[in-house]
């Protein structure tokens, strides 16, 4: 069945509102599929394999046949150009690249191109302009005429060796970071310290946040690895961490870290679990993740976006919900009480928003200030979301010089936009090129830090609702930058 | 559970959160293989809604008003929309038929209350408050609206005891707060609407609205300062001419005045909780209030000078440009004060209008108890 125009209409917004929703895309680009609407759909694909080099669905249905019949011609002309496709047809038509969308996504987004060969090649010989079988107008690239770019994006993709064209081109790549000392993947653990996850992380697989791991140790560590002195002190273990700070910032990397410091195992529930929690019977759900926890000691719990879990009750309605509030808070105080060995960690934007029954002692007593990432923090964090595209002569330092106040994602999405900027200008030259230091400093410029939304209501906090010094490290930061 | 009821709970979850978005991705999932369920097509308005996109969410309200023709909510949330599009006449429509579908339903009379007095129709607003009153009186965000409605009627009394029954029924009701000092604003209690704007901020820091209300009313009362200072000096400029005094007690004439306005502001200030003061002294730093300051006094300075230092004779002359220039540097501040300046210190757009009156107690578009239709109905 096909679907209905609203549909994919809603779908197009929803992708709108989500571009890195890569599951939704290919929802959509399964409708647009069978809607016959294929270059929205390759375009999509593209959007995809950017995000997901590699993803075996979007793989799938761009090598599927374009089926034969239908209203595919008609719906393809109607189909918004793809940004692919809107460079002008070059006056040479022997020079013409031929692109499929989804094969300049591929080159550009995830293998590196190399040093003359050009587009068209890579496209491969099959689909050159009027090779046999290939109905579209010979000559006029990016033409979307009734059946003329499908058969092209079948062979490219069937028919090319990707492989040994990067293995071609590995050797002639000049060097990525021009801070290189032989290396290419200097940094990249460090970086690994804001959005990437691994088992056995420790905190000195942070880069930066020197101050964060400092109070970090301080107040959760040292306690924990010295039970003797713990003793000597009367020092109790009841409560948990709870880090907060503004989003894309780290925090649950600095979670696995402490788990990994801690030589425990680590359950992280996140929010997609916490939802799919309050759906059924939401007392049981937690009462059995925490009984998951007494059952694996030692280990770390750890709840991200728990103000979405412990919202403050007053905001809450929803009589699920706020009995799974009440359920959590029972939990904690048996965690606390008999001290297996669950050592509770939890993470959130708004901890103004957690209920603050959460906070009270012997709960998330503790609080830690998780702050946007600092310069070498910044650099390893380039590093690390450049390390699988094809750069050159990237000046690290001026790029985290320039970023000062940027989150790991906004910085993961720096790289993105200079990755589509030197893709749609490769298409549009007909060649490869590599990402250079100006497309990400146009990137910068580009794309604004995200934090600013957060601040402004950290700022409320610290001016208004600061109380019992609650805040107090926050408000120590924001009068260093100048914010209040 | 079926799966569609399944991830049509996990959807409403998702909302309740707040997360609109997500909500949003998992519900464009849904229609497109159930388009046929109503609730989808209603949640996925609610999420669009929650998330600012008004016209998509009246497309998927009208989706599925076409799928159950005899359920009210998706009414309601088309007329949600469509007053944040600015159509009032429909959003009208839309609730008064939401209102006919269930008028048992005190959510469709807060609807008609809310599209109503967007709609400059206070009466049918206060009819419905009332009657969304009798059905729900101890709902707090009943009280929160019909409060508004009273506000807008200019019933000030009225407007204050329903905010206080808000407030009674939900201690954090931010709206509630900050309604109460508007209607304070409007006895032109600047300090107490002040104290109430904090409170507001105070009980929910993400919801900008608050803050920026402080920051309007510390411009509004430098501008009248400013209004003030400019207007005493107009008639102290016609002293000389008139009763003929020396410069000496012309010029220490300016000086009390000046000091005089310094001293009212600060007993003003001193009247203020302290983080309202840190507010003033941080807004009384930025450049385009040090700027309008500094052209008022510097104006009338200039006026003063001008007229004290010229002979007798030349009075007559002098003194005609000399009260120009007052009122030129009074609208030149003014519009300095006025300039659009972006973001103000709190973060939020800044303009030098009327405080505002945010929907509701939560963050913008927070929904309260979304698992039943109609919880919108007040925008929290």
């Amino acid at each position: 069945m096909e679907p209905e125009p609203a549909v994919l209409e809603s779908l197009r917004n929803a992708v709108a509102a989500m571009p890195d929703d890569v599951p939704l895309r290919l929802h959509l680009a399964a409708l647009l599929l069978r809607a016959g609407q294929r270059d929205e759909a390759v375009r999509h694909l593209g959007a995809v394999l950017q995000r997901d080099p590699g993803n075996a669905e979007a793989l799938g249905m761009l090598t599927a046949p374009a089926p034969a019949a239908g209203p595919h011609p008609s719906a393809a002309a109607d189909a918004p150009v793809s940004p692919e496709r809107t460079s002008p047809a070059p006056s040479d038509p022997a020079s013409a690249p031929r692109v499929a969308d989804a094969a300049g996504a591929v080159a550009g987004g995830s293998g590196p191109a190399g040093d003359g060969l050009s587009v068209a090649d890579v496209s491969g010989a099959p689909g050159t302009p009027g090779a046999p079988g290939t109905p579209g107008t010979p000559g006029t690239p990016g033409a979307s005429g009734p059946g003329g770019a499908e058969p092209d994006e079948e062979d490219v993709t069937a028919n090319y060796d990707w492989s040994q064209a990067e293995d071609e081109l590995r050797d002639v790549l000049p060097t990525m970071f021009v801070d290189d000392a032989g290396s290419t993947s200097a940094g990249i653990e460090e970086a690994r310290a804001y959005d990437a996850e691994r088992a056995g992380l420790t905190l000195a697989d942070v880069a930066g946040m020197t101050e964060v791991k400092a109070r970090l140790e301080a107040a959760f560590l040292a306690p924990m690895r010295n039970p003797e002195l713990r003793k000597l002190y009367g020092k109790s273990l009841r409560g948990g961490l709870l880090l907060y700070g503004p989003p894309g910032c780290g925090k649950t990397f600095v979670a696995r870290a402490v788990a990994g410091e801690l030589g425990a195992r680590f359950i992280t529930v996140s929010f997609a679990d916490l939802v799919d929690m309050f759906v059924g019977r939401s007392e049981r759900n937690i009462h059995e993740l925490f009984e998951v926890a007494r059952r694996n000691a030692p280990c770390v719990l750890f709840l991200d976006e728990v103000d979405a879990i412990g919202q403050k009750r007053s905001q809450l309605r929803n009589t699920p919900m706020r009995s799974a509030v009440n359920q959590l808070l029972l939990e904690l105080d048996d965690v606390a009480s008999d001290n297996t060995g669950v050592f509770l960690l939890a993470a959130t934007n708004h901890p103004w928003d957690v209920d603050s029954a959460l906070r009270r002692p012997g709960r998330f007593d503790r609080t830690l200030l998780v702050l946007p990432p600092d310069g070498p923090a910044r650099e390893g964090v380039f590093r690390y979301h450049l390390r699988e595209r094809p750069v050159a002569g990237i000046d690290l330092a001026r790029l985290a010089k320039l970023t000062d106040g940027y989150s790991g994602a906004d910085i993961a999405h720096i790289c993105e936009t200079a990755a589509e900027r030197a893709l749609l200008d490769s298409v549009r030259r007909g060649e490869p090129r590599l990402i250079g230091q100006a497309d990400l400093e146009a990137a910068v410029g580009e794309v604004r830090p995200s934090l600013g939304t957060w601040f402004d209501t950290a700022r409320n906090v610290a001016l208004f609702a600061n109380e019992g010094g609650a805040y107090d490290d926050l408000v120590a930061y924001l009068r260093k930058r100048r914010l209040i | 559970m079926t799966e569609l009821s399944q991830e049509l709970a996990r959807a409403a979850t998702m909302l309740d959160l707040g997360r609109y978005d997500e909500a949003s991705s998992l519900l464009a999932r849904v229609v497109s293989t159930e388009p046929g369920s109503s609730r989808a097509w209603c949640l996925f308005a609610r999420a669009h809604l929650g998330a600012d996109r008004y016209q998509t969410a009246v497309e998927a309200a009208n989706r599925a008003a076409a799928i159950e023709p005899t359920e009210e909510w998706p009414h309601r949330l088309a007329s949600n929309a469509l007053m944040h599009l600015g159509n009032h006449a429909e959003a009208l429509r839309a609730a008064n038929e939401s209102r006919r579908l269930a008028s048992s339903y005190w959510q469709t009379h807060v609807c008609v209350a809310q599209a109503a007095l967007a709609a400059s129709q206070p009466a049918l607003a206060a009819s419905a408050a009332a009657e969304a009153r009798r059905l729900a009186p101890n709902e707090p965000d009943v009280h929160f609206l019909s409060g508004k409605v009273a506000l807008a009627r200019g019933d000030l009394e009225a407007a204050r005891e329903h905010q206080e029954r808000a407030l009674a029924l939900d201690p954090t009701h931010s709206g509630a707060m900050n309604e109460l000092g508007r209607i304070r604003l409007r006895r032109h209690d600047t300090a107490g609407a002040i104290r109430h704007f904090i409170s507001a901020a105070r009980a929910t820091p993400g919801e900008h609205i608050y803050s920026r209300n402080i920051d309007v009313v510390i411009l509004r009362t430098v501008s009248r300062m400013i209004y003030v200072f400019v207007l005493v000096a107009l008639i102290l400029l016609w002293v000389p001419a008139v009763a003929h005094v020396d410069k000496f007690p012309f010029a220490l004439g300016f000086g009390v005045l000046a000091a005089g306005m310094a001293a009212a502001f600060a007993v003003m200030l001193a009247r203020l909780p302290a983080e309202a003061r840190r507010l003033v002294r941080r807004t009384l730093r930025t450049r385009r209030v040090a700027t309008a300051l500094a052209v008022a006094v510097g104006g009338v300075a200039v006026a003063f000078a001008a007229v004290a230092f010229v002979p007798s004779s030349e009075l007559p002359q002098t003194l005609p440009v000399a009260v120009i220039l007052t009122i030129a540097a009074r609208i030149a501040a003014t519009a300095r004060l006025r300039s659009p300046i972006g973001r103000n210190q709190q973060g939020a757009p800044a303009g030098s209008g009327r405080p505002a009156a945010p929907s509701g107690s939560r963050p913008p578009g927070s929904p309260v108890g979304s698992d039943q239709p109609g919880s919108e109905v007040t925008g929290r």
